[in-house]
Protein backbone atom coordinates (compact mmCIF):
# COMPACT_ATOMS: atom_id res chain seq x y z
CA UNK A 1 0.00 0.00 0.00
CA UNK A 2 2.96 2.57 0.37
CA UNK A 3 3.62 1.83 -2.96
CA UNK A 4 0.44 2.72 -3.99
CA UNK A 5 0.34 6.26 -1.87
CA UNK A 6 3.69 6.81 -2.95
CA UNK A 7 2.20 7.05 -6.59
CA UNK A 8 -0.71 9.68 -6.01
CA UNK A 9 -0.50 12.59 -8.10
CA UNK A 10 -1.83 14.71 -5.81
CA UNK A 11 -2.15 15.29 -1.87
CA UNK A 12 -5.32 13.76 -0.67
CA UNK A 13 -7.12 14.77 2.33
CA UNK A 14 -9.15 12.72 4.91
CA UNK A 15 -11.47 14.72 7.20
CA UNK A 16 -12.91 12.76 9.73
CA UNK A 17 -16.29 13.54 11.37
CA UNK A 18 -16.42 11.82 15.02
CA UNK A 19 -19.71 13.66 15.46
CA UNK A 20 -20.98 14.01 19.25
CA UNK A 21 -20.50 11.81 21.66
CA UNK A 22 -22.72 9.32 22.03
CA UNK A 23 -23.57 5.76 24.08
CA UNK A 24 -22.20 3.01 21.55
CA UNK A 25 -24.99 1.41 19.38
CA UNK A 26 -26.05 -2.01 20.69
CA UNK A 27 -23.67 -4.93 20.55
CA UNK A 28 -20.93 -2.28 19.82
CA UNK A 29 -19.28 -2.94 23.33
CA UNK A 30 -16.95 -0.21 24.59
CA UNK A 31 -15.80 -0.05 20.72
CA UNK A 32 -15.54 4.01 20.51
CA UNK A 33 -16.51 3.96 16.77
CA UNK A 34 -14.99 7.56 16.50
CA UNK A 35 -11.66 7.00 18.08
CA UNK A 36 -11.64 3.65 15.51
CA UNK A 37 -11.94 6.01 12.51
CA UNK A 38 -9.66 8.23 13.78
CA UNK A 39 -6.61 5.35 14.26
CA UNK A 40 -8.11 3.73 10.67
CA UNK A 41 -7.18 7.51 9.03
CA UNK A 42 -3.96 7.91 10.84
CA UNK A 43 -2.96 4.79 9.98
CA UNK A 44 -3.21 5.18 6.33
CA UNK A 45 -1.87 8.60 6.75
CA UNK A 46 1.49 6.94 7.70
CA UNK A 47 1.63 5.19 5.09
CA UNK A 48 2.28 7.93 2.28
CA UNK A 49 2.96 11.78 2.28
CA UNK A 50 0.96 12.60 -0.08
CA UNK A 51 -2.26 11.39 2.36
CA UNK A 52 -3.12 13.56 5.60
CA UNK A 53 -5.81 13.59 7.76
CA UNK A 54 -7.42 16.14 10.53
CA UNK A 55 -10.58 15.66 12.78
CA UNK A 56 -13.66 17.70 13.39
CA UNK A 57 -16.90 17.15 15.76
CA UNK A 58 -19.62 17.55 13.70
CA UNK A 59 -18.51 19.59 10.34
CA UNK A 60 -21.51 20.87 7.63
CA UNK A 61 -22.92 18.35 5.58
CA UNK A 62 -22.22 14.86 7.54
CA UNK A 63 -25.28 13.57 8.33
CA UNK A 64 -24.24 10.27 9.89
CA UNK A 65 -21.25 9.61 12.03
CA UNK A 66 -18.35 8.33 12.32
CA UNK A 67 -17.58 9.32 9.11
CA UNK A 68 -14.74 10.42 6.71
CA UNK A 69 -14.98 12.78 3.15
CA UNK A 70 -11.83 11.97 1.22
CA UNK A 71 -10.57 15.14 -0.07
CA UNK A 72 -8.38 15.50 -3.16
CA UNK A 73 -6.19 18.72 -2.74
CA UNK A 74 -8.12 19.35 0.32
CA UNK A 75 -11.31 19.71 -1.94
CA UNK A 76 -14.96 18.38 -1.05
CA UNK A 77 -15.77 16.37 -4.25
CA UNK A 78 -18.88 14.78 -2.13
CA UNK A 79 -17.11 11.79 -1.78
CA UNK A 80 -17.74 10.17 1.88
CA UNK A 81 -17.66 6.50 3.49
CA UNK A 82 -20.29 6.83 6.21
CA UNK A 83 -19.28 4.17 9.41
CA UNK A 84 -16.30 2.03 10.10
CA UNK A 85 -14.38 0.57 7.19
CA UNK A 86 -14.39 -2.76 9.08
CA UNK A 87 -12.41 -5.78 6.97
CA UNK A 88 -13.05 -5.72 3.67
CA UNK A 89 -14.31 -2.68 3.68
CA UNK A 90 -11.21 -0.97 4.37
CA UNK A 91 -10.62 -1.77 0.66
CA UNK A 92 -13.18 0.89 -0.11
CA UNK A 93 -11.62 4.00 1.50
CA UNK A 94 -8.33 3.20 -0.11
CA UNK A 95 -9.49 3.12 -3.54
CA UNK A 96 -10.85 5.88 -2.85
CA UNK A 97 -7.78 7.69 -1.75
CA UNK A 98 -5.70 6.12 -5.09
CA UNK A 99 -8.88 7.38 -7.15
CA UNK A 100 -8.55 11.26 -5.31
CA UNK A 101 -5.36 10.58 -6.16
CA UNK A 102 -5.42 10.76 -9.57
CA UNK A 103 -4.82 14.20 -11.80
CA UNK A 104 -7.23 12.23 -14.12
CA UNK A 105 -10.41 10.54 -13.94
CA UNK A 106 -9.88 6.97 -13.95
CA UNK A 107 -13.75 6.24 -15.92
CA UNK A 108 -13.76 5.43 -19.61
CA UNK A 109 -13.79 8.25 -22.51
CA UNK A 110 -17.52 7.16 -22.72
CA UNK A 111 -18.53 7.61 -19.71
CA UNK A 112 -17.16 10.72 -18.91
CA UNK A 113 -19.13 11.87 -22.00
CA UNK A 114 -22.14 10.61 -20.47
CA UNK A 115 -21.24 12.03 -17.05
CA UNK A 116 -21.24 15.69 -18.83
CA UNK A 117 -24.56 15.22 -20.24
CA UNK A 118 -26.19 15.65 -16.19
CA UNK A 119 -27.80 18.28 -16.16
CA UNK A 120 -28.79 18.01 -12.72
CA UNK A 121 -27.22 16.90 -9.11
CA UNK A 122 -27.48 13.03 -8.09
CA UNK A 123 -26.81 11.89 -4.89
CA UNK A 124 -25.48 8.50 -4.56
CA UNK A 125 -25.77 5.86 -1.84
CA UNK A 126 -23.97 2.91 -1.66
CA UNK A 127 -25.05 0.19 1.15
CA UNK A 128 -22.16 -2.05 1.97
CA UNK A 129 -21.39 -4.47 5.41
CA UNK A 130 -17.79 -5.54 6.23
CA UNK A 131 -18.27 -9.07 5.31
CA UNK B 1 -18.63 1.10 -4.86
CA UNK B 2 -15.47 2.46 -6.73
CA UNK B 3 -17.79 3.21 -9.93
CA UNK B 4 -19.70 5.71 -8.13
CA UNK B 5 -16.30 7.30 -6.31
CA UNK B 6 -14.92 7.07 -9.62
CA UNK B 7 -18.42 9.21 -11.26
CA UNK B 8 -18.29 11.98 -8.33
CA UNK B 9 -14.24 12.37 -8.67
CA UNK B 10 -15.34 12.74 -12.35
CA UNK B 11 -18.15 15.01 -12.07
CA UNK B 12 -19.14 17.84 -9.78
CA UNK B 13 -22.82 16.97 -10.54
CA UNK B 14 -22.52 13.57 -8.57
CA UNK B 15 -21.91 12.83 -5.17
CA UNK B 16 -21.53 9.53 -3.53
CA UNK B 17 -21.24 8.11 0.25
CA UNK B 18 -20.37 4.66 0.90
CA UNK B 19 -22.84 3.63 4.53
CA UNK B 20 -21.63 1.17 6.61
CA UNK B 21 -25.30 -0.97 7.20
CA UNK B 22 -24.79 -2.54 10.50
CA UNK B 23 -23.68 0.64 11.37
CA UNK B 24 -26.73 2.70 10.06
CA UNK B 25 -29.43 -0.43 11.11
CA UNK B 26 -32.47 2.11 11.04
CA UNK B 27 -31.74 3.80 7.60
CA UNK B 28 -31.06 0.22 6.12
CA UNK B 29 -34.34 -0.79 7.59
CA UNK B 30 -36.23 1.98 5.84
CA UNK B 31 -33.93 1.39 2.68
CA UNK B 32 -35.00 -2.01 2.78
CA UNK B 33 -31.41 -3.13 2.86
CA UNK B 34 -31.11 -7.57 2.54
CA UNK B 35 -28.04 -7.51 0.08
CA UNK B 36 -25.36 -5.44 -0.73
CA UNK B 37 -24.25 -3.35 -2.44
CA UNK B 38 -27.50 -1.69 -2.75
CA UNK B 39 -27.31 1.18 -4.80
CA UNK B 40 -29.90 4.45 -3.48
CA UNK B 41 -29.82 7.21 -5.60
CA UNK B 42 -31.41 10.61 -4.53
CA UNK B 43 -32.71 8.80 -1.69
CA UNK B 44 -34.20 5.72 -3.73
CA UNK B 45 -33.62 2.56 -3.35
CA UNK B 46 -32.43 1.41 -6.81
CA UNK B 47 -30.84 -1.64 -7.40
CA UNK B 48 -28.66 -4.66 -5.59
CA UNK B 49 -25.27 -5.78 -6.72
CA UNK B 50 -22.45 -4.91 -9.00
CA UNK B 51 -23.04 -4.37 -12.64
CA UNK B 52 -20.24 -3.19 -14.95
CA UNK B 53 -18.98 0.74 -15.92
CA UNK B 54 -21.62 1.04 -19.03
CA UNK B 55 -24.24 -0.40 -17.37
CA UNK B 56 -23.87 1.45 -13.81
CA UNK B 57 -23.56 5.16 -16.01
CA UNK B 58 -26.63 3.94 -17.87
CA UNK B 59 -28.92 3.12 -14.67
CA UNK B 60 -27.28 6.27 -12.99
CA UNK B 61 -28.48 8.22 -15.97
CA UNK B 62 -31.68 6.76 -16.48
CA UNK B 63 -32.44 7.81 -12.78
CA UNK B 64 -31.72 11.65 -13.21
Amino acid sequence: MREWFAALERPVELLVAVGPEQTPPAGARDVDFGAEMVKVCEGLAELGDGVTWRVEDEPDGFPRFPAVSIRPDGRDAGVRYDGLPWGYELGSLVGAILEAGRAEPSLRSESLAELEMLDRDLVLDVFVTPT
Amino acid sequence: MLLAYRCAFASERVAATAIEANEFPQLAQELGVWAVPRIVIDGEPRWDGAVPEPEFLRRILAAA
